[in-house]
């Protein structure tokens, strides 16, 4: 009689089961279904694609759409392609990503492991600061920017991009430092490290997956900012996704689908890279609990 | 080596206050034990020691220097945590040395000194190791590792034992006792297990609500409890305490039981019940005075023979713990294995008042000396 049962609910099990993969296939294609167009017709020429055979896999396969969108492709009035452009984004990204990864990670560890008076205010205060939208501040960050004269330049994103993010880094810090127990400090304080030592020595090294996630989150919003990036920088600061949105939206007689899906494709290049890279981390880490010592 | 003194210390959060007035000194060398139940301030007591809180009122004095202000890290102590508080990210030698790292203490003299704790705790092995690949019991001896790297002036211990299984626990307890004889080091213990305290301490402070009840030696705190708290936590079973009723018998002051039948037993200390002719007291009477007829006792002084009603007898193996009611009052008596004892049954106990101690009734202080 077991038998039989076990049999019958095996049964269920494997309907459910393949229901559950038709399922997750089918979402799965609507998510990649435009990027695969996007694939497809950037290795097409541009007499295919005005054929009307979006789906359909490119006659002969043609990297001359990639090698404009990357040095030769008009953005305005400028015609150097999306390497400049790229190269600008990293400038922003980079120190922006390190800055706020750091300033949040010390700010977590002070706001959990060195309460002061106020300090839970300071942090429902800092909280706010991830619920403002950004087009309310435009206007008033344009003029602090113009005073400290760093309006139009990479210093002026890179802030900008700092003070956003310092709010979410230190959220993620702080909700990670809360699990180490006051103890492991207090041990430290009493084995005679200071301040930074104890931040160094024994808070920053078990860290890393909260760095990772931090350092993808971050990386994946200032990388794919636009408003800031077209509000705040200059003719030759402007980064990726301000050049993207110039090299669609100007053309000379026929538009060349094949070079805006490239370029598009290579502005989302070194997120898809991270998300690939360090993905696994990413997860783990938004689910990391105590650290057992 | 360093005394330690701490003189009227108070620790206010806002409107409560945590610790009441603090008063307490000890020799060098000597093994302090802070016992009490949750939440009476012994914690807080030693965080204040060292250093880790700051006291709102009152003075520590280490070594008779004033270190009320000081920083942790001045101090000169080393403190062995609950949860043991490893470096997760170091291994058990890192761990040993870091102390005397950030003491600027040479490489190799550093390793010297990890190699001399390894030696003292049976530790050597594990060295290389890091923190989550040890057990319990081992995690504790590394913490205690870290602690001895420094030889500092004084020992804390919050509470180490209590995350280990029984056995290991009487096992690390005898370690610390023969440490501390090897050493001669001050420590000081917080702990909330009374065996604990009994066993390990050369003085051990009671505490209750931000106070100390009583400071002494373990026999002291044993026997002179100056009040219902102290003779009620310490000594495990505890101290019975009988409802008595304070008569006046051939021109003495006795005490008035309700056994199986009333029995009137002596008292030492006649002056004391004075006042409390014709009232209720409570006697306080230790299990172990209360046995079997023992024939070399019988005759002595305050020593009474009498009959109980036995409702419930548990043996233990060394002894046979018989639950009886005197006086309205669960009563623990302590037999020898061999008495025949059996529920339900009346059978004759010897009741020895000459350790018995009296509390008033109301405040719960003790009235004899």
């Amino acid at each position: 009689m077991s038998n039989v049962a076990k049999r019958q609910t095996s049964g269920l099990d494997k309907v459910l089961r393949v229901a559950l993969y038709v399922c997750l296939l089918a979402m799965a294609t609507v998510y990649l279904a435009p990027f695969i167009v996007m694939l497809l017709t950037s290795l097409k020429d541009v007499e295919e694609i005005r054929s009307g055979t979006l789906l359909s896999l490119p006659g002969s396969i043609d990297f001359s759409a990639w090698s404009k969108a990357w040095s030769g492709a008009c953005t305005g009035s400028q015609c150097e392609g999306m390497a400049p452009y790229f190269m600008n984004s990293f400038k922003i990204v980079i120190p922006a990503v390190a800055i706020s990864t750091l300033l949040g990670a010390i700010n977590g560890y002070v706001i959990s492991h060195w309460k002061f008076r106020g300090s839970d205010f300071f942090f429902a205060a800092l909280l706010v600061g991830c619920f403002i939208p950004f087009q309310v501040i435009l206007l008033p960050m344009a003029r602090t920017l113009g005073w400290l004269g760093i309006a139009n330049t990479t210093t002026g994103l890179v802030l900008v991009h700092v003070v956003y993010g310092v709010a979410f880094t230190t959220l993620f810090f702080r909700n990670f430092y809360q699990s180490i127990p006051g103890e492991l400090i207090k041990a430290a304080r009493l084995d005679g490290a200071g301040f930074f030592t104890i931040f160094y020595r024994i808070i920053l090294p078990v860290s890393t997956p909260i760095i990772v996630v931090t350092v993808i989150w971050q990386f994946t919003q200032i990388w794919n900012d636009f408003l800031f990036g077209v509000a705040f920088s200059g003719f030759d600061t402007q980064p990726v996704t301000v050049a993207l949105n110039n090299l669609v939206n100007t053309s000379f007689g026929g538009k060349e689908y094949n070079v805006d899906m490239a370029a598009a494709i290579i502005a989302a290049l070194p997120t898809l890279l991270v998300y690939v890279l360090a993905g696994k981390y990413f997860v783990r880490g938004l689910t990391a609990g105590a650290v057992k010592g | 080596m360093a005394n330690l003194v701490i003189e009227n210390v108070k620790k206010r959060y806002g409107q409560t206050e945590i610790l009441k007035g603090i008063n307490i000194s000890i020799e060098a060398g000597e093994f302090l034990i802070l016992v009490g139940p949750s939440g009476c301030g012994k914690s807080t007591l030693m965080n204040s020691i060292a250093g880790l809180e700051d006291v709102s009122e009152g003075r520590i004095l280490i070594d008779d220097d004033d270190v009320t202000y000081s920083s942790p890290k001045d101090r000169d102590i080393a403190m062995v945590f609950q949860s043991y508080a490893l470096y997760p990210n170091m291994t058990v030698a890192e761990n040993i040395s870091f102390g005397l790292e950030m003491r600027k203490v040479p490489k190799d003299e550093r390793e010297a000194e990890v190699q001399r704790v390894a030696d003292m705790l049976q530790i050597g092995h594990l060295l290389k190791r890091k923190p989550a690949q040890l057990s319990g019991g081992q995690r504790q001896r590394v913490a205690m590792g870290r602690a001895l790297a420094r030889r500092p002036k004084m020992y804390l211990f919050d509470e180490p034992l209590s995350n280990l299984d029984a056995k290991l626990r009487v096992e690390m307890r005898t370690e610390i006792k023969k440490l501390h004889q090897k050493l001669g080091t001050t420590i000081v213990y917080v702990t909330h297990d009374q065996i604990e305290a009994m066993t390990l301490a050369d003085r051990i402070a009671v505490m209750k609500d931000g106070e100390v009840q009583q400071l002494g030696t373990p026999q002291e705190i044993y026997d002179n409890p100056t009040n219902l708290f102290v003779a009620g936590f310490m000594g495990s079973p505890a101290m019975n305490f009988v409802p008595a009723k304070v008569v006046e018998q051939n021109g003495a002051f006795a005490l008035e039981l309700q056994a199986s039948k009333p029995t009137i037993v002596p008292f030492s200390d006649q002056e004391s019940l004075k006042p409390y002719l014709g009232k209720e007291i409570l006697l306080g009477l230790r299990p172990e005075m209360i046995t079997e007829p023992q024939p070399h006792k019988e005759g002595a002084a305050f020593v009474v023979t009498a009959d109980i009603d036995v409702e419930v007898t548990e043996p233990m193996g060394a002894d046979t713990m018989v639950l009886t009611r005197i006086s309205e009052a669960e009563v623990n008596c302590r037999c020898n294995p061999v008495y025949p004892t059996k529920a339900g049954e009346t059978i004759a106990m010897m009741l020895d008042t000459s350790k018995a101690v009296a509390f008033d009734k109301d405040t719960g202080e003790r009235i004899d000396q």
